[in-house]
């Protein structure tokens, strides 16, 4: 366990003010669509330029945990995720807020993200280069194949008809297919237009098809955004804690999920938030709750996202390989700073590292009163904005949010017809969320599928470089599980029914 | 999507329709796979588009073999005109940046959705407060995206 002394010069003034300054920024940029936690550590990252390598690492450290915890606010209060890596929490965190719960969702999430964000801190501190081995072990075909583990998720969110949800998965692919090819660099789907060669980018998609929606249905009829009780309830903190010690196995498994998908390289948290959804679904008691309003939804995405954060630090610090994309920027400005990653940090750089770690934790544990105030101010404004104010500064934001992603008009323009198409499609019983998913595992699932084809035809060993790696048959195994184990559950429940019966 | 135990039994057409479209959309995606040489960009979207020919063709035979008690009721008292104008504006409003930058078409982007979102009568105090209110919001995100995050908004052609 590294020294006491780490934590003391974790522990300055100055550290704890730029901890607390980051968090907040972090939040506030992470709950407005479309900037995402990418973009909060990319347009703050200058300000660092000045500061010594540990006081700049820990404020990065912070804009980005607070960051992917803000993207909640927007996934329970609009349907709309603030950031990729919170799309899960639109699953049950909306709902919730439609039954007048968001200020208990919110808090949940908060809990939940301090709770990821210490389990990731925790296995950065103790177990990174180790871990980092675990990385490496991942080739094309395991991201296929993780890939496909994720897609299995639309079977939870297809209320009631799994044609529906497996052809809006299909849709997605396919739309993750346009623009220019992954690994051969042709041109696909654009039909002649230039406005589609840079593809459709996933959080263009996203708020198009989460937020338009929401606006659409909301000018239609004049009955409130949300439920609204009009009793005031506090941060219903104690509440939320309740709810969270209940499901801590859960809140501690999700957690452990988002570092470990955190720690390969490219996941993301919005995998891992998905993932970890998936897994919870499958083994809680109340799995038939979940996309209804479900505390437990809400709890394992946004912990597993959190805890990205660390896992995700794990190969950026030990081998030079940013995990996330947030990560990535990070890199180029410990570069700047002068600080070269690799194994050898730990040791040589042992004081900015450990220093670093200890200032991870200090920003996660800020997290919980700042995300409290902070939640609980979003709320309260969502909830008492009157509706002539609300639906335009959504509207302008998704616009200006979009806008900002790759600096396109096309893209705001491809926003507004992806919100009208998911309109369309929910009414006739198409959920966005399969589509949202193929989007998004769409080009994972390409990249792998294709290079672990081509490798496979290279070598003549094609079913055994997709079925013959321990990794694989593992992922495989979690494929296999979570699809027919809700028929398993069944099968198993009638037959102790009849038992019961017999006797 | 509402059911009702009193409702005759119903073909779900829409679905079906939906279905068509779907398998519409994957022939020309097919199609369009036709022209590619390099087998890495067509395996992939081409597994996919057949997957979703062979969904939605399981799906018309569903709802040809399976009638279904359907009926939706959401859109009873729901104004169609206020949503057809919401997206018309927005679509409006972006397709008039390249011309006048960001600012403009944003703050009547704005002042319109308000308009169409408005269902309480324009009393004195709302007349005054909410354009006070529209104005400073889209300032104020023009100025943090465009001054403090550095996002090269567009300036608008005529301006330029």
């Amino acid at each position: 366990m590294p020294g006491i002394e780490f934590l003391l010069a974790a522990l300055t003034p100055l550290n704890i003010m730029l901890a607390l300054g980051g968090v907040i920024a972090g939040t506030v940029i992470g709950s407005l669509p479309g900037l995402t936690a990418t973009m909060a550590v990319a347009v703050l990252v200058p300000i660092t330029f000045s500061m010594e390598p540990t006081s700049a690492l820990i404020m990065m450290g912070a804009i980005y945990t607070g960051a992917i915890y803000g993207g909640a606010y927007a996934a329970i209060l609009l349907n709309t995720p603030g950031t990729p890596s919170a799309i899960a929490t639109t699953f049950d965190g909306f709902p919730l807020a439609r039954k007048g719960q968001g200020d208990l969702a919110i808090s949940i999430a908060c809990i939940a993200s301090v709770t990821g964000g210490l389990v990731g801190a925790t296995f950065l501190l103790l177990l990174a280069p180790p871990l980092a081995e675990i990385a490496l072990a991942f080739g094309p075909v395991e991201y296929f194949w993780l890939a496909i583990f994720g897609l299995t998720l639309i079977s939870a969110l297809s209320e009631g008809n799994l044609l529906k949800g497996l052809i809006g998965a299909c849709f997605g692919l396919l739309l993750a297919c346009v623009g220019i090819a992954e690994i051969s660099a042709d041109v696909r789907f654009v039909f002649g237009s230039q406005v589609l060669l840079g593809g459709i980018e996933t959080v263009t998609a996203l708020i198009g098809l989460y937020c338009i929606p929401v606006l659409i249905d909301l000018v239609a009829t004049p009955d409130r955004h949300l439920k609204v009780d009009h009793k005031p309830r506090g941060f219903r903190f104690l509440e939320a804690l309740a709810l969270s010690w209940k499901a801590k196995f859960s809140l501690l498994r999700s957690s452990v999920i988002g570092t470990l998908v955190g720690i390969l390289p490219g996941a993301g948290g919005s995998i891992a938030g998905l993932v970890a959804y998936t897994e919870a679904r499958r083994t809680s008691k109340n799995s038939e709750n979940f996309g209804k309003g479900e505390p437990e939804g809400v709890m394992a995405t946004e912990s597993a996202n959190n805890a990205t954060v660390g896992g995700g630090f794990i190969p950026t610090l030990v081998l030079g390989i940013p995990g996330t994309p947030p990560d990535a920027v990070i890199l180029g400005a410990l570069l700047i700073q002068g600080i070269r990653t690799g194994p050898s940090l730990f040791t040589e750089k042992a004081s900015i590292v450990f220093t670093f770690i200890y200032g991870l934790y200090l920003a996660t544990f800020l997290m919980l009163p700042v995300g409290l105030v902070i939640g609980r101010y979003a709320y309260q404004t969502i909830i008492t904005v009157p509706k002539a104010l609300l639906v335009p500064t959504v509207a302008f934001m998704t616009m200006i949010g979009t806008y900002a992603i790759r600096n396109s008009i096309s893209d705001v323009i491809i926003m507004i017809l992806l919100g009208v198409i998911g309109w369309i499609l929910n009414r006739y019983g198409f959920s966005p969320s399969p589509i949202v998913l193929g989007l998004i595992l769409g080009r994972i699932a390409e990249q792998g599928f294709v290079q672990a084809w081509t490798i496979g035809s290279a070598t003549g060993e094609l079913g055994k470089m997709f079925f013959g790696r321990p990794i694989s048959l593992v992922i495989i195994a979690f494929i296999l599980l979570s699809l027919f184990y809700p028929l398993i559950r069944t099968r198993f429940r009638r037959s102790k029914q009849e038992v019961r019966h017999d006797k | 999507m509402i059911s009702n135990q009193n409702d005759p039994l119903q073909r779900d057409t829409s679905s079906i329709v939906m279905a068509c479209l779907f398998i519409l959309i994957s022939v020309v995606f097919l199609w369009d796979t036709t022209r590619m040489l390099d087998a890495d960009s067509y395996v992939f979207p081409r597994a996919v588009a057949i997957a979703m020919i062979i969904l939605s063709l399981m799906l018309i035979v569903w709802h040809l073999i399976k009638p279904r008690r359907e009926r939706d009721e959401s859109m009873v008292h729901a104004s169609t005109i206020r949503r057809v104008t919401l997206v018309m504006v927005m679509l409006g409003g972006c397709l008039a940046m390249p011309w006048l930058g960001f600012l403009i078409p944003g703050m009547l982007t704005f002042f319109l959705l308000m308009f169409i979102a408005m269902y309480d009568e324009w009393s004195m105090k709302r007349k005054i407060l909410y354009p006070l209110v529209a104005v400073a919001i889209v300032v104020g995100f023009y100025t943090l995206f465009g001054n403090v995050l550095q996002v090269p908004l567009p300036v608008g052609t005529l301006f330029e």
